[in-house]
């Protein structure tokens, strides 16, 4: 479900799924726990792939923020179309930092 | 054809095969036990006759002297006497024989015809040469000699003939056997030839002048013929002769050659040239009895070798008979102890073995296994099936156990399923039913994606007067989110309801945002109020999709554009949206189920869809929007079912010529 790559020291997680709900929204949380847990902090969640979420895939999403707690940063690429309208409904973009790719949000984040 | 059949059946043909060479040859045996047995008793008849014709040539000899003697003395009657009952015992004894021999020996009758017309013929000749021995018989004596001599000697010549005739009906097949009877036979003819000379002489040494030519002339004939017999025995000298025998042969002939035939010649020569011989008639009667006497040992002799070989031979022949016989029974013995084993050892374990697989293809598992303690292929064979069993009584139980966990497993999600319907009834007992409070009528549509949802809405009248109202998505759906939602329910119930004056709605929904435990799943919600003194109305969005607000002259607009929702982040602010809400508007609240609500295509059905539907039909009332929605919904999904929870609550603030109701 998740391929991983590390760039300039953050992790970047390209989610190879067309939708995060709740049928898939547990496992994605698992496998999230376990990078965080690896010790990653600096997180890029690359979403270019994801055309829908719903309020359980937005509920891992938070639970993986949660996880990851102050220390680290969880950015978030590419969340267009129906993912990018919730992102804006439920006001994310003031929780989660925005990027249009992942270039940008690894760039930000090496900072 | 089963194994039993091909198994026994061949073990059967092996045996019959067995059984009948070996009877085959027990055959053979007794034909050749039976041949030797008539040999036997064809041997027995001829040694007798050939006794019985050398006794009667002996009487002969004996009566003939007397018959020409000038005077019989007493003594020598008696001896004819004796001689004649030695004749009657061996013929006696011979007819015995032959009548003991009828079962064996064929055409017995004709002999024993043959035999008691001899014997007849004797006792007829007898009484004839009694009656010229009487001492006051005015004939001649002399007169009969010749005639008794001729009779006697064809009845002499019909037992010879007799005997050969029996020799040859059972020639015997064996070198020594057959050389044997033919000495006897050679034999008989030197006897018979010396027999008859001795009595021919002893007439002629009597009175030597009177002898007739006739008479010299058959005692030539009778010394050529012995002569002849002896070149005869000589012949079979290279036959495998017994020691006795050839030594009986040797006396016999050395006699012959160095006493009788020299004595025999000169007589005849003597008498012939009318000399006056050298010996008289009781002295040549006397040598030419110890000839005979000599032949007759000889002949005792071949015939004691011949009986004590035929003896022999039967002994063998019935041992041989035994021995097959044993044989033949010990082939039984072991054809039935094939025939068991092959029974006992496989047909019986292989029947016992298949019926007992039968029984268990046909699932009967308590069919007892044959008890084998072996280490062939049936002890593996009966070791496969035992596992075979226990593997099926092992499958049979987990089929058990597993029927009877899925009766509990169906039990259980019928329990379960009672308590989600119950659970349904009151969640939906907890909607309000289409209502009217003051001027604002208002309607629910609710269709849970299972039993219940994690979607639930009220709408109050506060004490103030004001009408509040909420909507709310717990996140996911399902029991949990139902159970949350039923949590939310009450406590935005109750916060509407204790609501203190001024305080604001953002301030509620912030508070509750708060007291929201982090371990429950958030939740998206509208809260809003509807003043009932202006006409105005106010909500808080958090993160609940924008309501749509249907004007009166048609236009629809949604309110706000986003909010945090409660539960996700801690200290969050909100905001309330104030906004005209006039007579014959309506506000359309709705849960994200509706515009995410997936047709067959994977399509969502899309904000923007609904808000052209609803642009389309902005006149209708509340009821009939929500109608109309719920059946285009349907006709999207193209299925009763729905993957999310959805719920719309429609408000409608009635026109002002309707009478303000303070019903509720």
């Amino acid at each position: 479900m998740l391929s991983t790559d590390l760039r300039n020291n953050v992790l970047v997680v390209r989610v190879a799924e067309k939708r995060i709900d709740a049928g898939k929204a547990p496992a994605f949380k698992d496998e999230m726990a376990r990078c965080i847990d690896a010790g990653q902090s600096q997180i890029v969640l690359d979403l270019s792939s994801v055309e829908f979420m719903d309020s359980s895939g937005l509920g891992a999403l938070v639970s993986c923020l949660k996880r990851l707690g102050p220390r680290g940063s969880l950015a978030v690429a590419g969340a267009g179309g129906a993912v990018g309208r919730l992102f804006a409904l439920t006001r994310m973009d003031r929780v989660f930092a925005l990027h249009p790719d992942v270039e940008t949000a690894v760039e930000r984040l090496s900072v | 054809m089963k194994i039993r059949h091909t198994l026994l059946i061949l073990t059967a043909i092996l045996g019959i095969a067995l059984l009948v060479a070996v009877s085959v040859q027990i055959r053979e045996e007794i034909l050749g036990y039976e041949a030797t047995e008539r040999m036997v008793a064809s041997n027995a008849v001829r040694e007798q006759l050939l006794l019985g014709t050398d006794a009667l040539a002996n009487e002969r000899s004996l009566t003939f002297v007397l018959l020409i003697e000038d005077d019989v003395e007493n003594g020598r009657l008696e001896t004819l006497g004796e001689a004649r009952r030695r004749v009657d015992g061996f013929l006696q004894a011979a007819e015995n024989e032959l009548a003991a021999a009828r079962s064996a020996l064929s055409n017995t009758d004709e002999s024993l015809a043959s035999l008691s017309r001899a014997r007849r013929d004797i006792v007829a000749l007898r009484d004839q040469v009694d009656e010229y021995l009487k001492p006051d018989q005015p004939r001649p004596r002399g007169e009969f000699a010749p005639r008794w001599f001729r009779q006697s000697s064809m009845v002499i010549e019909e037992l010879q003939s007799s005997r050969l005739t029996l020799l040859q009906r059972e020639r015997p097949l064996q070198p020594t056997l057959r050389a044997e009877a033919n000495l006897r036979t050679f034999g008989g003819i030197l006897s018979e030839s010396i027999a008859r000379n001795q009595a021919l002489l002893a007439r002629a040494l009597r009175n030597p002048d009177a002898a007739s030519s006739l008479d010299l002339e058959a005692i030539g004939r009778n010394a050529g013929r012995a002569g002849l017999a002896w070149e005869l025995i000589e012949g079979q000298r290279a036959s495998p002769l017994t020691e006795p025998v050839r030594a009986a042969i040797a006396a016999s002939h050395e006699d012959y050659d160095s006493t009788l035939a020299p004595l025999q010649q000169s007589l005849l020569t003597a008498l012939l040239s009318r000399v006056r011989p050298g010996l008289d008639s009781g002295q040549w009667y006397e040598v030419a009895g110890r000839s005979l006497q000599y032949v007759a040992s000889m002949q005792k002799e071949l015939l004691r070798s011949s009986r004590e070989q035929l003896q022999a031979e039967l002994r063998r022949a019935q041992r041989s008979v035994l021995q097959w016989s044993g044989l033949l029974l010990l082939g039984v013995g072991a054809v039935a102890g094939s025939i068991l084993v092959v029974r006992r050892r496989i047909v019986q374990p292989l029947e016992s073995l298949s019926q007992a697989m039968l029984k268990l293809a046909d699932d009967d598992l308590t069919i007892p296994l044959p008890r084998v303690n072996r280490a062939d292929e049936i002890g593996e064979m009966n070791d496969a099936l035992r596992v075979f069993k226990a593997n099926a009584i092992q499958r049979e139980r987990a089929q058990n156990e597993k029927q009877v966990l899925h009766a509990r497993l169906r039990d259980a999600y019928r329990q379960l399923q009672k308590d989600l319907e119950a659970a349904a009834v009151i969640q939906g007992a907890m909607l309000p039913p289409p209502a009217r409070i003051g001027d604002v009528q208002f309607q629910g549509l609710y269709r849970p994606s299972s039993h219940i949802a994690g979607d639930t809405y009220n709408i109050l009248r506060r004490t103030d007067g004001g009408i509040g109202f909420f909507q709310v998505d717990v996140a996911g759906h399902g029991a949990a989110a139902a159970l949350v939602s039923v949590a939310c329910h009450h406590a935005l119930s109750q916060a509407i309801l204790t609501r203190n004056q001024g305080t604001r709605l953002d301030e509620i929904a912030a508070q509750i945002n708060d007291d929201w435990p982090d371990d429950l799943p958030y939740f998206t919600m509208i809260l809003g109020e509807i003043d009932p003194r202006s006409r105005r109305a106010r909500l808080v969005q958090a993160g609940h999709p924008s309501p749509l607000v249907i004007r009166s002259d048609g236009t629809v607009e949604p309110i706000g554009e986003g909010g945090l929702p409660v539960g996700i982040i801690r200290a969050a602010t909100y905001e309330t949206l104030d906004f005209a809400f006039e007579p014959g508007d309506r506000i359309l609240i709705y849960s994200d189920g509706l515009i995410e609500a997936e047709n067959p295509q994977g399509e969502q059905f899309s904000e923007a869809r609904l808000r052209k539907l609803v642009g389309d039909h902005a006149s209708a009332d509340a009821p009939a929007l929500l109608g109309m929605l719920d059946d285009v919904l349907r006709n999207w999904r193209s299925s009763e079912t729905l993957d999310d929870d959805l719920s719309v609550l429609a408000l409608e603030r009635l026109p002002e010529r309707i009478e303000a109701d303070a019903v509720h």
